[in-house]
């Protein structure tokens, strides 16, 4: 008897326990604070980056204090697809979604214009267009942010639906100050130069270029490089890929897939199998001398050997040095906050205190991003040596393509392939890659 | 009589087995269900959107759309991995097995250090071999080097889903050798005695009494290797995440749900529907005839 009612009691147990998990989980959220009432956790998620989780950690505390009815519970995880998979998922969990705070990788960039008939919507103008996304517009803090950027990085249907926290600039090398001067060698102005430079580290026994192939987009950023001084006029040439004024197969194209390679060539042995966090040691190791990477990384490179002299200049895909001048990149974090969420004050004020000038100035200068706030004095020594590349920024190719529904793989995601090219991939020349991703792109064409 | 003894006391094992009962259809039937509902709808995968069900649309788009090309190489590259998994991994096994079962000294200790990768799991096996096939510097590189070459192993589009294969084998080999060693000590040693008094030894006994009698063995490991492999999608991720030519049906899944920037649930439930139906045939069609096989024997 006694058996009996101990296995009726565990099973009893067990239907309760299932029965919690599957009613609303809201109320058993938080801990209780000293005074007794409800504790209100602020969930936010974020991809991994070294210098600016720290810092937000950092921030989190900082709100902590201010409000200590609130905890907040930051989660990181690998930047690549693992954090899209997350914003999904913490996105469609339960009526609320299970977030409150959501940053975007980008800007809101990537929505179909009137010139791409049939692309796909971005993830971003679905959650807004089904009314996931708080409105902005009318918040005190948005004011902080230049007026161009707003418009720029923010704005969506002419409404604020996010905050953006800063540029990077992704279409240069890392260069070992010491390791030029040591050969004489000047910051390399054009393609030649850049070659010569090149040819002079190999002479010497040194290797010369460092390329993350392994995880494929960090070749993507010094394609990007290439792009962005070849061309003329990037998104015209977008444009006229959807109209049939320009093809893949043009020959400023085929000039970017050339270098591509050339520089694929000239990178260090075994490179498509360095993966992208790798990358930045080797350079503050001094076994490379330059490095395709993103300002982002300047931070990294520099906690690794705060000794190390460094600087950044971009790629001169081109031997008319004048269109070399100029950086490219992106608008990258954007935050957003989740309409449906109970603690939606929260998250406003959340936002609010980081947008503060005090914060915001911290947080740009452990992240390494160029300012979207007016009048913000940037500490970091290598943001000042890069300015004078920055004053004409440009977006970059993967910020301006739009890309067609159900493409082939010569032409899906990234959209340009340079690393299927030999030496990492089979394709012989760039004329044949070129040929292949015209014909994906083609065969995707809507009907 | 009465198994369960009698009254109310009945119910109590219904009552047990109601607990995983409904732990399976929340959790496995449930969702799979879903799932085939889904595959004909433009669900998106974000919440709050309207979706409407468009028939076979999303099965068109698989077999019609301009990217099919591609999606037709990840079938081919799954029975290229099935192919060369099951055969390897059972032959493997079954060696390892017959080796084990002479009761050398130590067996155990070699039957723990091959069953090992089984119990680490995909990631640490996945970590294990990148640093393997560290190309600045580690141990493969080095050996090859000796050898006056080099290579990006996982890097590398020529050999990248074969490195997959062989981790993926060196994985599960210990699990084929397990299930062939209980097989194995199943066998009654008259039966060898009873052998070599008409002659059969050595690879005659193995061919015409070892073979027969692991039947059921085999067949259980042909088919778990011939699913498992089918549905491969977890080292591939860990290991090259579908770059450099190594995707195959079970990680275009994967990539149509999650990959891409735009989710498309409808489309991804469409193709793992596929990729259902594709291990369901490929191992009904092995079941039928490794019974017919296990039977004669």
């Amino acid at each position: 008897m006694k058996k009996k009612i101990l296995s009726i009691s565990l099973v009893t147990a067990l239907l309760f326990v299932l029965a919690a998990c599957g009613s609303s989980s809201t109320e058993s959220e938080g801990s209780q604070t000293a005074d007794g009432s409800k504790k209100v956790t602020l969930k936010i998620i974020h991809w991994q980056q070294e210098n600016i989780n720290n810092y937000i950690k950092e921030f989190n505390k900082k709100f902590e204090e201010k409000y200590p009815d609130v905890k907040v519970e930051y989660t990181t995880v690998p930047a690549d697809a693992t954090y899209d998979q997350l914003m999904q998922t913490r996105m469609n969990a339960g009526n609320n979604g299970d977030v409150d705070i959501i940053p975007l990788k980008s800007s809101f960039v990537g929505a179909p214009q009137e010139w791409s008939k049939g692309a796909a919507d971005p993830m971003w103008k679905q959650w807004i267009d089904a009314g996931l996304i708080s409105d902005l517009s009318d918040q005190s803090f948005i004011k902080n942010y230049n007026e161009a950027d707003i418009k720029n990085a923010m704005t969506y249907n002419d409404k604020v639906y996010g905050v953006n926290m800063g540029k990077v600039a992704f279409t240069g090398l890392f260069y070992n100050k010491d390791l030029f001067a040591k050969y004489n060698l000047d910051i390399p102005e054009t393609w030649d130069e850049l070659q010569n430079a090149i040819k002079v580290f190999k002479d010497n026994g040194v290797e010369a270029l460092g390329l993350a192939g392994k995880d494929v987009w960090p070749i993507g950023l010094a394609v990007q490089g290439l792009q962005a001084s070849i061309h003329d006029d990037q998104l015209a040439y977008i444009k006229g890929l959807w109209t049939g004024e320009s093809k893949l197969t043009d020959p400023v194209q085929i000039e970017v897939l050339q270098k591509s390679q050339v520089l694929m060539n000239s990178a260090m042995p075994g490179f498509m199998g360095v993966d992208y966090g790798t990358l930045p040691s080797l350079f503050a190791t001094g076994k490379v001398a330059m490095i395709a990477d993103g300002t982002w990384d300047a931070t990294t490179i520099q906690t690794a050997n705060p000794d190390l002299k460094f600087g950044y200049f971009p790629i001169p895909g081109s031997n008319d040095a004048a269109k070399n001048q100029n950086l490219a990149g992106k608008y990258d974090m954007t935050w957003m906050v989740v309409d449906k969420s109970p603690n939606k004050d929260y998250a406003m004020k959340w936002l609010e205190m980081l947008s503060e000038k005090e914060n915001y100035t911290d947080f740009v200068n452990a992240a390494g991003f160029l300012p979207t706030q007016p009048d913000v004095e940037m500490t970091s020594e290598f943001i000042k040596g890069i300015q004078p590349y920055l004053e004409d920024f440009k977006l970059s190719w993967d910020q301006l393509f739009i890309n067609r529904q159900n493409v082939g793989q010569y032409i899906a995601e990234a959209s340009v392939h340079a690393e299927m090219l030999k030496p990492a991939g089979p394709i012989a020349t760039p004329e044949e890659l070129a040929g292949k991703s015209q014909a994906d792109w083609d065969a995707a064409a809507p009907k | 009589m009465y198994p369960f003894g009698k009254g109310k006391a009945r119910l109590i094992p219904y009552l047990y087995l109601s607990i995983p009962l409904l732990l399976y259809v929340v959790f496995g039937f449930g969702p799979s269900l879903v799932t085939v509902l889904f595959s004909f709808t433009d669900a998106t995968g974000v919440r709050g959107q309207e979706w409407s069900f468009i028939g076979f649309d999303n099965y068109k788009t698989f077999f019609g759309a301009s990217n099919a090309g591609d999606r037709m190489d990840a079938i081919g590259r799954s029975l290229y991995f099935a192919f060369a998994v099951v055969i390897i991994q059972n032959a493997v096994g079954l060696f390892m097995a017959i080796l084990i079962n002479k009761k050398l000294k130590g067996d155990k200790l070699y039957r723990a250090v091959f069953f090992l990768p089984v119990v680490l799991g995909v990631t640490v096996s996945g970590l294990i071999w990148q640093l393997v096939a560290n190309p600045l510097g580690g141990p493969a590189q080095s050996l090859l080097n000796f050898f006056g070459t080099s290579s990006n192993f996982f890097g590398d589009y020529n050999i990248a889903f074969e490195l997959i294969i062989f981790v993926q084998i060196w994985m599960y080999m210990g699990y084929s050798m397990t299930i062939f060693l209980a097989g194995l000590q199943s066998i009654p040693s008259d039966l060898y005695e009873a052998g070599y008094m008409d002659g059969a030894s050595g690879w005659k006994a193995f061919t015409n009494i070892t073979f027969p009698m692991i039947a059921p063995s085999f067949t259980v490991n042909m088919l778990l290797s011939i699913i498992g492999a089918l549905q491969t999608f977890d080292i591939i991720y860990v290991l090259t995440g579908g770059k450099f030519n190594t995707t195959t049906l079970a990680f275009d899944v994967y990539a149509t749900a999650f990959g891409t920037g735009t989710a498309d649930y409808g489309l991804a439930s469409a193709v793992a529907m596929i990729q259902f139906l594709f291990v369901f045939t490929i191992s009904m069609v092995a079941l039928f005839y490794l019974r017919r096989r296990e039977v004669e024997a």
